[in-house]
C-alpha cells in the first residue's frame, strides 16, 4: 500500500488491469466454446447420411440460435425485426429460441423476444400455438389416422437405402462431402458439406454439423457465394439429450387468453391453398413464383412493408417492370403487375422466369 | 467541526459509517421527494387503469393488458416503465452525489480529516449506493403489488409462455425481477460513483451518468452495431423478462449478471483509482 500511497497514479493500474481480465475472460470464453476443432475418426458423406437416418434419440432440449444476415433491409420490431417474439421476424436479425423434444408426439419450440415470447406445442394430437404480445392461442386437433397412415412401399427400408436413394436424388445438382470436424454447443460434430453444382445458384454451400456421438444436425450454415461469414445460420448454442419431462408440452391456454380453434380442414387453409406460391425449376436455382401483397391497400400495417418495397431500386427489361432486391443470398422481384418472385439465384435467372 | 458532529472514526467493523450514510441518504428531503416520485408511477398506472379500462393486448406498454387479470401485474409494469429512465435517474442521482456532493459543499475535507483511509469510504459510500438500488426498486415493486391487489385482486398471472401461476408464485418471480433488476442498477451506481470523483458538481455526474444510460439506450435499439451491443451496459437490462418464462431461461441472466458484476467492478476500481490521487481543495 505505501508504494501506492506515495504514487496515487500507480493506482490506476487495478481498473487497467480488471479492464483487461474481464476482456481476457471474455475472449478466453468464446474460444473455449467456438472452433477447436475436434479430433474425431474419419466417416464419409454416405456414412454419415447413414448415422443421420439411425439416430436413435429419444428427447432433447436446447437453446437454439437463429442468426440471418441476408443483406435484407432491417425489419421494424413491428413487423417481426430483432427482438420481436413472432415467428414471421426469423428472416432478419438473431432470434433465440427454446426446443423440447420428446418424441414425435411431444414437441415445443419457444421463440424468445424481448419481454414476448411464442410458443408451438404439440402434445399428441394437440397442436397449440401462443403468443403473449398478442394474447391469442390457437387450437388445432390433429385428426387420429394422421400418425397410422401406411407407409408407402416405394419408400427405403433400410438406412443405407435412404442414404444412397438421398445422395442419387441430390447427386446431378450437388456436390456432397465432409470438411473437417466443428465444435457444436460444446460437443464434437462432423460437417456435411453441400455445395451447388449450378453456377446461377447464389449459394456456395451448406455444411450441417452432425453430433459425432448422438448423430443428429447441430448446425446448419449457408453460405452465400464469395462470403466468409454465413448468410444464414441456425444452431444449438446448449443441448441436453435427456427427455424433457410432460410438464413442458402440457399447455393449457391463459383463462383470459382469445383462443381460435382451428380444424385441419379448415376453410382459411383451403384460402390459403390457393393463393399457394408456384415453384418454377428444381435444386438450387429454383424461383417462387407468388402473388405481390396489394401495395394499395390501406391496411395499418403494410404500409410501412410499401415504404420498404418502393425504397428498392427499380429495374426494367423485356419482362416489364418492377423491384428488384439483391442481397447475398437471395434476389426478390417485384414486377409491377404484382407477381413477387424469391429465389437463391442471380437477378437474371430471375428476369428469365419473369419473362416466361 | 469535529468529530462528534459527524462521527466517522468507526472500528474496521462497524457499521456505523455505513448508517450514518444511509441516514443522509434517506433522510434528504430531495431523496424523499424523488422516492415519490418513483412511487407515484404505480399508483398513476393502476388508477388509471381502474378508470379507464387496459389496453388491447398488444398494445400500451408491456405487461399493462395483464393488469387486471393480477393485480401483481401493476409492479411489473411500473417496473418496466421505469427501467429505461426512472430508476437510472434516480441511482444516478444517488451515486453522482456521493463524492462530487460532499465536495460541493465543502464537507470533504472534513471527512478525509478523521481517521479513515479512503479506500474504506468508497467502499461504504458503494455499499449505501447498493442499499438505496435496491431500496428504489423494491419500492417501486411493493407500492405497484399493494395498490394493484386493492385494485385488482390476485388471479392467475400469465407468464410470457403462456402457462398461469398462482399469486405466490407470482410474487416469487416479481422477487427475482426486482433482484436482477437490482444488480443491474448497481453495476450502474459503481459508474456513477466514478464520475461523482471526476467533478464537484454532483448533477454535473448525475446528467452525465443519465445521459450515458439514455446513450447506451440508443446504441442497444440500432440494428447495426450489434456486434458492440454486448458491451454496452445497459444491454443486458430487459433480459429481466427470461425471469417470467416457464421454465426460466437463465442464459441471458446469467451473462447479464456477469457483465454487471464486470462494469461494478471496472468502475469501483477506477473510482478508487482516482479518489486516491485526488486533490480535495473544497
Amino acid at each position: 500500500m505505501s508504494v501506492l500511497t506515495a504514487r496515487p497514479a500507480l493506482r490506476w493500474v487495478v481498473p487497467v488491469a480488471v479492464v483487461a481480465v474481464v476482456l481476457t475472460a471474455g475472449v478466453a470464453g468464446r474460444a473455449l466454446t467456438a472452433d477447436a476443432d475436434p479430433s474425431l475418426p474419419p466417416r464419409t458423406a454416405a456414412q454419415l447420411l447413414v448415422d443421420l437416418q439411425t439416430s436413435a434419440v429419444t428427447g432433447l432440449s436446447g437453446t437454439v440460435v437463429q442468426r440471418a444476415d441476408l443483406g435484407l433491409p432491417e425489419l421494424p420490431v413491428s413487423l417481426g425485426g430483432q427482438g420481436s417474439s413472432e415467428f414471421a421476424g426469423l428472416v432478419t436479425g438473431t432470434h433465440t429460441l427454446r426446443v423440447w423434444y420428446a418424441g414425435e408426439q411431444k414437441q415445443r419450440i419457444a421463440l424468445l423476444g424481448t419481454l414476448g415470447e411464442s410458443d408451438l406445442v404439440r402434445n399428441g394430437r394437440d397442436v397449440w400455438t401462443w403468443s403473449s404480445s398478442s394474447n391469442e392461442v390457437t387450437h388445432l386437433v390433429l385428426p387420429a389416422a394422421d400418425h397410422e397412415q401406411p407407409l408407402p412401399t416405394d419408400l427405403p427400408t433400410t438406412p443405407q437405402e435412404a442414404a444412397d436413394a438421398a445422395l442419387a436424388a441430390i447427386g446431378p445438382s450437388t456436390t456432397v462431402g465432409t470438411d473437417g470436424t466443428a465444435t457444436v454447443a460444446g460437443r464434437a460434430a462432423y460437417e456435411l458439406v453441400l455445395r451447388p453444382k449450378d453456377s446461377e445458384s447464389l449459394v456456395d454451400q451448406v455444411r450441417i454439423a452432425i453430433d459425432a456421438e448422438q448423430m443428429v444436425p447441430l448446425r446448419v450454415r449457408v453460405y452465400a457465394q464469395d462470403a466468409t461469414v454465413p448468410a444464414l445460420e441456425i444452431g444449438f448454442s446448449q443441448i441436453s439429450f435427456e427427455t424433457p419431462g410432460d410438464e413442458h408440452f402440457d399447455f393449457q391456454p391463459p383463462t383470459d387468453a382469445s383462443v381460435t380453434e382451428a380444424s385441419p380442414g379448415d376453410p382459411s387453409a383451403a384460402e390459403a391453398a390457393s393463393a399457394a406460391p408456384t415453384v418454377i425449376g428444381d435444386g438450387w436455382t429454383a424461383v417462387l413464383v407468388t402473388d405481390a401483397p396489394d401495395l394499395t391497400a390501406s391496411t395499418e400495417e403494410p404500409s410501412e412493408l410499401t415504404g420498404i418495397l418502393q425504397s428498392l431500386p427499380r429495374t426494367s427489361g423485356s419482362w416489364g417492370s418492377g423491384w428488384l432486391l439483391e442481397s447475398a443470398l437471395v434476389s426478390v422481384l417485384v414486377t409491377d403487375d404484382g407477381e413477387l418472385l424469391v429465389g437463391a439465384v442471380s437477378p437474371e435467372r430471375l428476369f428469365e422466369v419473369a419473362a416466361r | 467541526m469535529s468529530v462528534v458532529e459527524r462521527p466517522r472514526t468507526a472500528p474496521v467493523i462497524s457499521t456505523r459509517m455505513l448508517r450514518s450514510e444511509l441516514r443522509l441518504i434517506f433522510g434528504r428531503r430531495r431523496n424523499i421527494a424523488g422516492m415519490g416520485v418513483l412511487a407515484s408511477v404505480p399508483i398513476i398506472i393502476a388508477v388509471a387503469i381502474a378508470i379507464a379500462g387496459t389496453p388491447e393486448a398488444g398494445e400500451g406498454p408491456t405487461f399493462l393488458s395483464q393488469v387486471t387479470s393480477n393485480g401483481l401485474f401493476v409492479g411489473l409494469a411500473a417496473l418496466a416503465a421505469e427501467l429505461p429512465l426512472f430508476l437510472p435517474l434516480a441511482v444516478a442521482a444517488i451515486s453522482g452525489d456521493a463524492v462530487a456532493g460532499e465536495a460541493n459543499i465543502g464537507t470533504l475535507r472534513y471527512l478525509l480529516t478523521v481517521p479513515v483511509n479512503r479506500t474504506r469510504l468508497l467502499a461504504v459510500k458503494y455499499a449505501a449506493i447498493l442499499v438505496f438500488t435496491v431500496a428504489a426498486v423494491l419500492l417501486v415493486a411493493a407500492v405497484g403489488v399493494l395498490i394493484g391487489l386493492a385494485l385488482f385482486g390476485g388471479g392467475p398471472a400469465t407468464l410470457l409462455s403462456g402457462s398461469q401461476v398462482g399469486t405466490a408464485e407470482g410474487l416469487w418471480r416479481l422477487l427475482l425481477v426486482c433482484g436482477y433488476m437490482s444488480v443491474c442498477l448497481a453495476a450502474f451506481g459503481a459508474i456513477g460513483l466514478f464520475v461523482s470523483t471526476l467533478t464537484e458538481q454532483p448533477i454535473g455526474a448525475t446528467i452525465a451518468v443519465v445521459g450515458l444510460a439514455l446513450i447506451s439506450q440508443i446504441l442497444d435499439a440500432i440494428a447495426s452495431l450489434s456486434p458492440i451491443h454486448r458491451f454496452l451496459p445497459t444491454h443486458y437490462w430487459l433480459a429481466f423478462g427470461d425471469l417470467l418464462r416457464d421454465p426460466i431461461s437463465t442464459d441471458l441472466v446469467l451473462t447479464g449478471m456477469l457483465s454487471a458484476a464486470a462494469y461494478a467492478l471496472i468502475f469501483w476500481t477506477a473510482a478508487w483509482a482516482r479518489f486516491a490521487g485526488k486533490d480535495v481543495t473544497s
